[in-house]
């Protein structure tokens, strides 16, 4: 009697991410008749997309024991310039720079923190700055409309594939390579091994510095995309976008029992802290509660879910 | 009334501990004296650590009661612990690194007077305290720019700086040199004049016989029976220990030594290593015995580009190679057991089949990195028996094996690699009698499949069973060559320090 209850709790505690997306689940049906329709929901998918994708990059980032703060600015700048590039080239063409323009953004960071030992923390701050500065330096300041040339950009942004949004899916496909990464292949084995124990793995002959230094290169370039996104949905790359965005997509990371000290996390989880965040979000905005009080509310639920996670380590 | 001197200072009474339904002591019972050495030895995986953990409140026992001169003790953390009067200097380390070592001495008592930290004063007693137990470190530099055996010595003073009743040392001498071993006999010799208990665990039988003025062996969980170390020999507690005995402590084996393999010409580390030059070649085991501090470690890490070297050049088959990094040298064909296996040999949170893996990853997986999971599953499993792991199998977190265990997965780890040069920082650190035997023979059979091989070891009998040259070196430099004709003690001992 008392070990089957002493199991059930257990094995709670040990899948804590999904028992608290079960209940956020049943806490949003029960609050608002509006939650389970399939508007609210795809349109609910289709507003995460952007924070999904930048937290797989930002969960290989933390399995080696570093962060990116720059993700918010290099989403803005990635924004900008798509609305930019597409107005003279052509949008393949166009896509591909904003995305390298994330990419060298994130390589930098991680030579900064790979090979001058510069605290991850302190090389993204600089580089989260340099890159608000380019955003708005590009854009001179102002929003850039995406013009009607890239029409197909914006088609595809507020379009649909087989009825789901397709940023949605984008953020499946992210989601599904960097799970199988994690899971089935040596380049997420070393993430993680990296994170536990950075000396015995160099020791063992791998390249380190290699591996650290991707990562950061990986997650600007899915900030990147994360901008084009957010541009091709709303039509317009505004250098304002993002602000604050690292918190989020940090705060869905932990709820997600990533361990901030590296070396323990998963794709999965992740994606739950992901849809976590966003149905409180969402649920508070279907209960008209203020931004002001969702930001407590944010807080406070983060605390819990990491407290709960406390319990596993034991 | 009772007298006194005839309670048991400390009685561990028909201790019972599981981790999660696997039962690690069973029913171990164990008393020691006042002014006591009480040997405690077991194969790697008996369950040793774990009844002193129990004792020092890090574990809970299952079953079972404590006394403390003869009362009833209820240890449920650490702090109870102390409050006994029980000292414990773990087998692993549990010093802070970036702490001072009067810091980490004086760790829970800093804030006795008052907030602010007197340095002068913790530093001042704390050199006192290293000095009294025959040893000398600047107590203001940081743990983690020390040695693993000036960090034993760190630990050793940590415990001392308090009043103790007990003192439980597990493995102490793993760490350290003939000499410093000698020092720390003294100490405990000082202490049992003194009345304290201790508990003294150990896989150097000779040690046993040298301080020990009883043993008990604990198999399987299980405790037997307690016997004076005067009426006892090595080969009745081998069986104890093994339930078997053991023919040859070193396998005998046929040398075919071969062409050159490494030749390092004038190794120089600024302050700690000149002018070291070595070779080695196919099919042969080479020595290098030297006190602790003697520019061992730091010269093959300098081989193997761990660290960063002044002077000298690496030569791999008479070719000259310039190694940025251990990256360089594995590529190389050249495996390295590091000294210190928490910090560098293993990653204590990932499986034992991971951690074996992560020096061949290429053997494992396809050409795009996807792994074979039955691959890596059945190649662990394989070493995991050649080596005689004791473990379930090969998702186990490596954290979870006894130390000795975990030293064995780190040779496994490079013995799942085709190295053409092995250097292996003491081979059998904390591993058992029976266990030693199986890694000599796996050294063996390296060397005859070719491999060169490289062993530091600060066991003496250990370099002389297994080598075919000895190199000794002292402070940072070769002080001479023995071939297996002029291995004896005395030689190596006094090359080591520089008699004549
Ligand atoms: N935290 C833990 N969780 C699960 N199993 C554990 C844990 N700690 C120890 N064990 C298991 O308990 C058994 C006894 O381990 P212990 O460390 O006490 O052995 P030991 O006698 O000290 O061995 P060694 O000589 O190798 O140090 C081993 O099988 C080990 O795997
Ligand atoms: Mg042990």
């Amino acid at each position: 009697m008392g070990t089957t209850l002493k199991n059930s709790i257990q094995l709670i505690i040990r899948h804590n991410t999904i028992v608290i997306f079960l209940i956020m689940l049943l806490v949003s049906a029960m609050m608002s008749d509006a939650f389970f329709t399939a508007n609210n929901l795809s349109n609910l998918i289709r507003q995460l997309a952007p924070v999904g994708i930048v937290s797989m990059g930002m969960l290989l980032v933390i399995l080696t024991g570093g962060i990116d703060l720059s993700v918010g600015s290099v989403v803005a700048m990635a924004g900008v310039l798509i609305a930019l590039f597409s107005q003279s080239m052509p949008l393949s063409v166009a896509v591909l720079a904003a995305l390298g323009s994330g990419v060298l953004a994130g390589a930098v960071s991680g030579y900064l923190v790979s090979y001058q030992k510069i605290a991850p923390f302190i090389a993204t701050l600089a580089l989260m700055t340099i890159v608000r500065g380019c955003g708005f330096i590009f854009s001179k300041g102002a929003p850039i409309m995406v013009d009607d040339q890239a029409a197909a950009l914006t088609d595809f942004g507020s379009g649909r594939t087989l009825g789901i949004p397709n940023p949605a899916i984008v953020l499946f496909i992210v989601f599904a390579i960097t799970a199988i990464l994690l899971k089935y292949n040596v380049f997420g084995r070393i993430l993680i091994a990296t994170g536990s124990n950075e000396e015995a793995v160099h020791l063992s002959g791998i390249k380190v510095h290699l591996y650290k230094f991707s990562v950061y290169a990986i997650i600007g370039g899915l900030a990147a995309l994360a901008g084009i996104i957010s541009t091709a949905r709303t039509s317009v790359g505004s250098p304002n976008l993002g602000v604050g965005m690292e918190l989020d997509v940090i705060a869905a990371v932990v709820i997600g029992g990533t361990s901030l000290k590296g070396g323990k996390g998963s794709a999965i989880n992740t994606f739950l802290g992901v849809l976590i965040l966003g149905m409180m979000g969402n649920v508070m905005n279907l209960l008209d509660i203020t931004a002001y009080s969702q930001q407590i509310i944010k807080g406070v639920i983060i605390i819990l879910a990491v407290l709960l996670q406390r319990f596993q380590d034991k | 009334m009772e007298n006194k001197s005839l309670t048991n200072r400390v009685e561990l009474r028909n201790i019972a501990k599981s981790f999660g339904g696997v039962a690690a002591l069973k029913d171990v019972t164990l008393k020691a004296m006042p002014g006591e050495i009480h040997a405690l030895m077991g194969e790697n995986g008996a369950g040793k650590s774990t009844l002193m953990k129990i004792l020092s409140g890090v574990h809970q026992k299952d079953k079972g009661q404590i006394f403390i001169d003869g009362e009833e003790a209820h240890i449920k953390n650490t702090f109870d612990s102390k409050k006994l009067g029980i000292g414990i200097i773990y087998q692993e380390f549990s010093l802070v690194p970036d702490l001072s070592v009067a810091e980490n001495i004086f760790l829970n008592r800093l804030g006795e007077n008052g907030w602010w930290l007197k340095r002068k004063k913790l530093n001042q007693e704390a050199a006192g305290l290293i000095e009294s137990i025959g040893f000398t470190i600047d107590p203001s530099v940081k743990v983690n720019r020390l040695s693993i055996a000036q960090q034993q010595v760190v630990e050793i003073a940590k415990a001392l700086s308090e009043n103790i009743k007990v003192l439980i040392l597990d493995e102490p001498s793993a760490v350290l040199g003939p000499t410093e071993v000698l020092k720390l006999f003294d100490t405990l010799f000082k202490l049992k004049k003194n009345g304290v208990a201790i508990i003294y665990i150990s896989h150097h039988l000779s040690e046993i016989f040298k301080i020990a003025d009883r043993v008990t062996v604990i198999k399987d969980g299980t405790s037997s029976e307690t016997l004076d170390v005067a009426n006892t020999d090595k080969d009745t507690i081998i069986r104890m220990m093994l339930g078997r005995t053991l023919n040859a402590m070193f396998p005998p084996r046929e040398t075919a030594v071969g062409k050159e393999v490494l030749r390092a010409e004038n190794i120089g580390i600024a302050g700690k290593v000149k002018n070291v030059s070595l070779q080695v070649n196919e099919g042969e085991v080479l020595g290098i015995a030297g006190l602790v501090g003697s520019g061992r470690t730091e010269t093959v890490r300098a081989i193997f580009a761990a660290d960063k070297r002044t002077a000298g050049t690496v030569f791999i088959h008479e070719k000259k190679v310039a190694f940025a990094s251990p990256v360089d040298a594995v590529k190389h064909g050249i495996g390295m057991v590091p000294e210190n296996r928490k910090l560098q040999g293993v990653i204590l949170s990932l499986p034992i089949k991971e951690n074996i893996s992560l020096t061949n990853l290429k053997g494992i997986s396809n050409g795009l990195g996807f792994i074979n999971a039955p691959k890596e599953t059945g190649n662990a499993d394989s070493l995991i028996k050649k080596l005689n792991i004791k473990a379930p199998n090969g998702d186990l977190a490596t954290g979870k094996l006894s130390g000795g265990n975990q030293q064995k997965v780190v040779l496994a780890k490079w013995a799942n690699t085709n190295c053409k040069v092995m250097i292996i920082d003491e081979p059998t650190r904390g591993v058992d009698v029976g266990a030693k035997v199986e890694i000599y023979k796996l050294i063996n059979d390296l060397a005859a499949q070719g491999v060169a091989t490289l062993v530091i070891s600060s066991e003496t009998a250990e370099l002389m069973g297994i080598c075919d040259r000895i190199l000794v070196m002292r402070e940072g430099q070769i002080q001479g060559e023995l071939n297996k004709t002029e291995f004896t003690e005395e030689n190596i001992l006094r090359l080591s320090i520089g008699a004549h």
